[in-house]
Formats: structure tokens, C-alpha cells, sequence
């Protein structure tokens, strides 16, 4: 395994979370501070279903993209009666439930402990053990979600969950579905985050909640943030760089007990700072 | 006599104590530009929102057609054939001219998600086809030169003429307009009435609030008074605007 086929691994299924967060947030509006908790549940579906219930990784991974289609719809419900600041208290809630389920349903999750030993992504029943063979089969992934939210957005339906960000009355004063966009901006954002969850938990073939926290879910904002918001190649960018900058940390050799605390210092300080000095991120739009 | 094109009967909405519409009845021809006028807080904009579905009334009816519209939503509404623009506009700034008036035709294809994906080609031939549409109707309101221009570069002018546009493009043919005039240099005024007065030849009927009496002077074929939500007056613009007693209630504000 080596470090910079690890990277890129790490990096593009990043990629596939940010282009999620990026829909949802960025371009629909739906201002979610809970996308770790639906990519936390992508994560544990894969591996539930193919360490328990014996499943090949393809039918797991599409069961846990549909089961976060239906999650990311329902989490997104709320914001289609409460607006703005509710919706991101509310947000905020269904995160933290996610946390303690996460880390108390011992019998499901592991709990605190963590779900070891989960068995390496497959394809017709050979097992992709490499590195590389991984690297493969995320880029082939990330190539398929870019060509489908590419094709989101320059379709009329791009521009109608713009629109609908933008002024959800004056859209339905046009005769156009406003419930439906929005739910379809949930749902297509739910199967992305479910292929990501899916591919962290093959690739580390350990998790536990602490990679599906509230951080989690601000580091995922910051990518997309810092990459650029409502722009494919700011949602690209993003997680190449925050992936990237803690292999940066330990470079400089950094005690362990510092790295992780300084990683957080880190995202927080880039997130002020860009919101102040370049809310368009790198190369995106202004939220 | 046939039913009228748009009739409002009875209707009354109420917040909290505030009667904003109290009996309230009248009806629109089609083919013709009805001005709505009436001092501020005379219900002109509560009962567009009550005839485009976005308030409920708490009593009363409307017909468009011979067809109630009752219960409906603002979507459905505009399907039925009425659609409106705002006093405040509410134009998609982040989106160019061109795409604010694409985004509101109907019937669109691409706008399923499914389809956006599963058959990217005719999605692609129905925006080529939408996007002439589109131009044609900027080139229709004078604004065909700024296609590609993002909304918030536009003149204040230019928005207003812009959200005629994108009301047009709706197809509906009773169009609602929330003070189209306002605000508008002596130039824009005047490229605003013409197009008012060419979309009434070309069919369309239209409904509009309007605070200037010289241009309800010029436009209305028939005016609606409405005061503390109710039809006080109602006839030729000439004798509306010349009855000393409106003009009381306009400009005094007096009860």
C-alpha cells in the first residue's frame, strides 16, 4: 500500500462526499450540518451487509446507496417546512442522534469500539486486495458521479434547484415543482454519499463513529467551502487539498497527541478564514 | 350574458383582526388590461396572492374560465392559465436573462432528474429548442442583447422588463402584474406600456396594480377601486381618475 495510492483513494472517495454536500448544500440550499451521519450510514451498511448478511460489495454497496437515498431524503424533510437557521438546528439534531447511534448500538455498529475486519471491496466475487486494483474501481465510481452531476446540472434540472436556492416562491409562482426538486436534490445527494460511505469502510476495513461525527460533517462543509461551493471542480478540488493537508502535518513530525487536535485547528481556521476572505472558495461561486 | 373570464366573489381574508379583504368581489374581462388601484394596504397584493394560490381565503370564491379555483396550489394555477410577477420582482440573480426565462416554460423534459441523466440528448435538443424559445422572448421585451448577462447586472429597468419575460414564458394568458410601471425612468415607462399595450394585442389579459394615475390613464380599458379590501369604484379610467371623491381616498388617505 503505498502513501500516494492511499491518498488518492482517500481523496476521491472525499470527492464523491463533497459532490454530495456540494448538491445538497451549496446548490440546493438545504443547509445539512448531518452529511457525516448519512456517509456514517453508508459505511455501516456496506459492512453489515457483507460481514453479516454475506453479501457481494456491488449489491451492498447499491442497497446502501438506496438506503441513503431514503435517509438523505427524510433528514432532508425538515427543510421543506422549516427554513435557514431551523433547518440547520434541526440538522444539528439529527448529527448528533446519528452520533449516539453510531456509537451505543453495539450489536449493529460496534459502538465506541469500531467495526474491525470488514472484508475488502469485491467484483464478481474476487476480492480487490490491492491498493491499486481499489484506486481502479474508485476512480471508475468518482468518473460515473461526475458524469452524472455534470449532466444534473447543465440539464433543466440543474437550473431549477438554482432556482429553487434562490426563491422557492417565485419558482412555484412559475408553475414548477418546488418539492420535487428539492426531493430529488436529496436523493441524488443521499446515493453519492452512500457510494462514499461505502468505499471509506472497504478501504480502511475499520470504522467507527469517530469518523462520522460532527466534525466529520464540518470537515465535509470545508472541502466543498475551501474547493469552491456550487462548482464540479471546486468540489474536486477540496478534498485533494483537506485530504492532503494532514500528510503534510506529519511530514513535519508532529507528536501524534498534537497531529489530531491541530488537524481540527486547522479545518476550523481555513473555514473562518475563507468565509471571510473568499467565500467563493478557490473556484467556486459565493454562498 | 356568458361567465365572466375571472370572477372574484366574496372573497374575504383576515390577519389575525385585520380584514386585508372584506367582501370583496369584481370580475376581468379578457382581452383587456384591468388596472387595480388603490390606496396602500388596500388588499391589491393580497388578492393576487389569494387568485395565484398563494394564500388561502377564508371565505369566498374565484372562477377563472367557469372554473373554480379554488384550492389550488400556485403551480396548478398557473398550469389553469394565470401567472404573475412581484412587486420586489424576484428574479434569479445568480442565473443569466436567458435561464430565468428558460427555467419558467413549461413542460419541461430535462427537468426530471431521471431524464437529465437516462437520456442526456433529448434533454440537450429540448434546452437548444427552449433556449430560441427564450430568446425570442427577450427579443419580444427588448432584452435580447443581454441573454448572457447575469440578472444582477441588469438595470432596474431591465429586471422589470425581464420578469415580463419570464411571466410570458409561462404561457399563461391572464397575467398578473404586481406594478410593472414603478420606478421607472421616463424611457423605460414608455418601452413598459408599449409592451404592455403589445401583449394585449397579442391576446393576453392582463391584471394590473398600479400606483400612477397617468399611467392607468393610458393603459386601463377598466379599473377596479379598491379600498380597505373591498370594490369601492369601478369604470372607465377617465371618470376613476377624475372623481374628486377617490382621489381623496388615494391621496388623503382619508376614510
Amino acid at each position: 500500500m503505498t502513501f500516494l495510492e492511499s491518498y488518492l483513494v482517500l481523496a476521491e472517495i472525499y470527492v464523491l462526499a463533497a459532490l454530495s454536500t456540494n448538491l445538497l448544500v451549496g446548490i440546493a440550499g438545504i443547509f445539512s450540518v448531518s452529511q457525516a451521519a448519512v456517509f456514517g450510514v453508508g459505511a455501516y451498511l456496506v459492512a453489515g451487509l457483507t460481514m453479516q448478511a454475506g453479501l457481494g460489495f456491488i449489491p451492498a454497496l447499491v442497497l446502501a446507496s438506496l438506503g441513503c437515498i431514503v435517509l438523505d431524503i427524510l433528514v432532508s424533510l425538515p427543510s421543506l417546512r422549516v427554513a435557514g437557521d431551523y433547518f440547520v438546528v434541526t440538522s444539528f439534531g439529527i448529527q448528533l442522534l446519528a452520533t449516539a447511534v453510531f456509537t451505543n448500538w453495539t450489536a449493529g455498529t460496534g459502538g465506541a469500539n469500531g467495526l474491525p475486519g470488514i472484508p475488502p471491496a469485491s467484483l464478481a466475487g474476487v476480492p480487490i486486495e490491492s491498493t491499486l486494483g481499489l484506486l481502479a474501481l474508485t476512480s471508475v465510481l468518482l468518473a460515473i458521479g461526475i458524469a452524472v452531476f455534470w449532466l444534473f446540472m447543465r440539464a433543466p434540472f440543474g437550473r431549477l434547484i438554482h432556482a429553487v436556492r434562490e426563491d422557492e416562491l417565485a419558482v412555484a409562482a412559475l408553475g414548477k415543482p418546488v418539492l420535487r426538486a428539492k426531493v430529488a436534490a436529496a436523493a441524488l445527494s443521499g446515493a453519492f454519499i452512500g457510494v462514499a460511505g461505502g468505499l471509506y469502510a472497504v478501504f480502511l476495513s475499520f470504522i467507527d463513529p469517530s469518523s462520522f461525527d460532527l466534525d466529520a460533517s464540518v470537515l465535509l462543509l470545508t472541502m466543498v467551502v475551501v474547493g469552491g461551493a456550487r462548482t464540479l471542480k471546486g468540489a474536486i478540488l477540496g478534498p485533494f487539498l483537506l485530504v492532503g493537508l494532514p500528510q503534510l502535518l506529519d511530514l513535519i513530525n508532529i507528536p501524534t497527541t498534537i497531529a489530531a487536535p491541530a488537524r481540527q485547528l486547522l479545518y476550523g481556521g481555513l473555514l473562518v478564514l475563507f468565509m471571510l476572505f473568499r467565500p467563493q472558495g478557490i473556484l467556486g461561486e459565493r454562498l | 350574458m356568458s361567465e365572466p373570464y375571472l370572477e372574484v366573489r366574496d372573497v374575504e381574508k383576515r390577519f389575525g383582526g385585520l380584514a386585508a379583504l372584506a367582501e370583496l368581489s369584481f370580475a376581468a374581462s379578457s382581452g383587456r388590461i384591468t388596472c387595480l388601484v388603490g390606496p396602500n394596504g388596500a388588499g391589491k397584493t393580497t388578492i393576487f396572492n389569494v387568485i395565484t394560490g398563494f394564500l388561502r381565503p377564508d371565505r369566498g370564491s374565484v372562477r377563472f374560465r367557469g372554473a373554480s379555483l379554488d384550492g389550488m396550489k400556485p403551480q396548478a394555477v398557473v398550469r389553469a392559465g394565470i401567472a404573475r410577477t412581484f412587486q420586489n420582482l424576484r428574479l434569479f440573480t445568480d442565473l443569466t436573462v436567458c435561464d430565468n426565462v428558460m427555467l419558467a416554460l413549461p413542460g419541461q423534459f430535462g427537468e426530471r432528474p431521471a431524464a437529465a441523466i437516462l437520456r442526456p440528448l433529448r434533454t440537450a435538443r429540448e434546452q437548444a429548442r427552449h433556449r430560441e424559445e427564450a430568446e425570442a422572448l427577450l427579443e419580444r421585451v427588448g432584452l435580447a442583447r443581454r441573454a448572457r448577462e447575469r440578472v444582477r447586472n441588469l438595470s432596474y429597468g431591465e429586471q422589470k422588463l425581464l420578469s415580463i419575460a419570464r411571466v410570458l414564458a409561462t404561457g399563461a394568458e391572464f397575467l398578473l402584474l404586481d406594478e410593472p410601471a414603478s420606478g421607472l425612468a421616463q424611457d423605460a415607462l414608455e418601452a413598459m406600456i408599449a409592451l404592455l399595450f403589445a401583449l394585449k394585442e397579442n391576446g393576453k389579459s392582463l391584471l394590473v396594480v398600479e400606483h400612477n394615475t397617468r399611467v392607468v390613464s393610458r393603459i386601463a380599458d377598466h379599473v377596479l377601486f379598491l379600498h380597505q379590501g373591498r370594490l369601492i369604484a369601478e369604470g372607465e379610467p377617465k371618470a376613476i381618475v377624475a372623481d374628486p371623491k377617490l382621489a381623496e381616498i388615494y391621496f388623503g388617505g382619508v376614510i
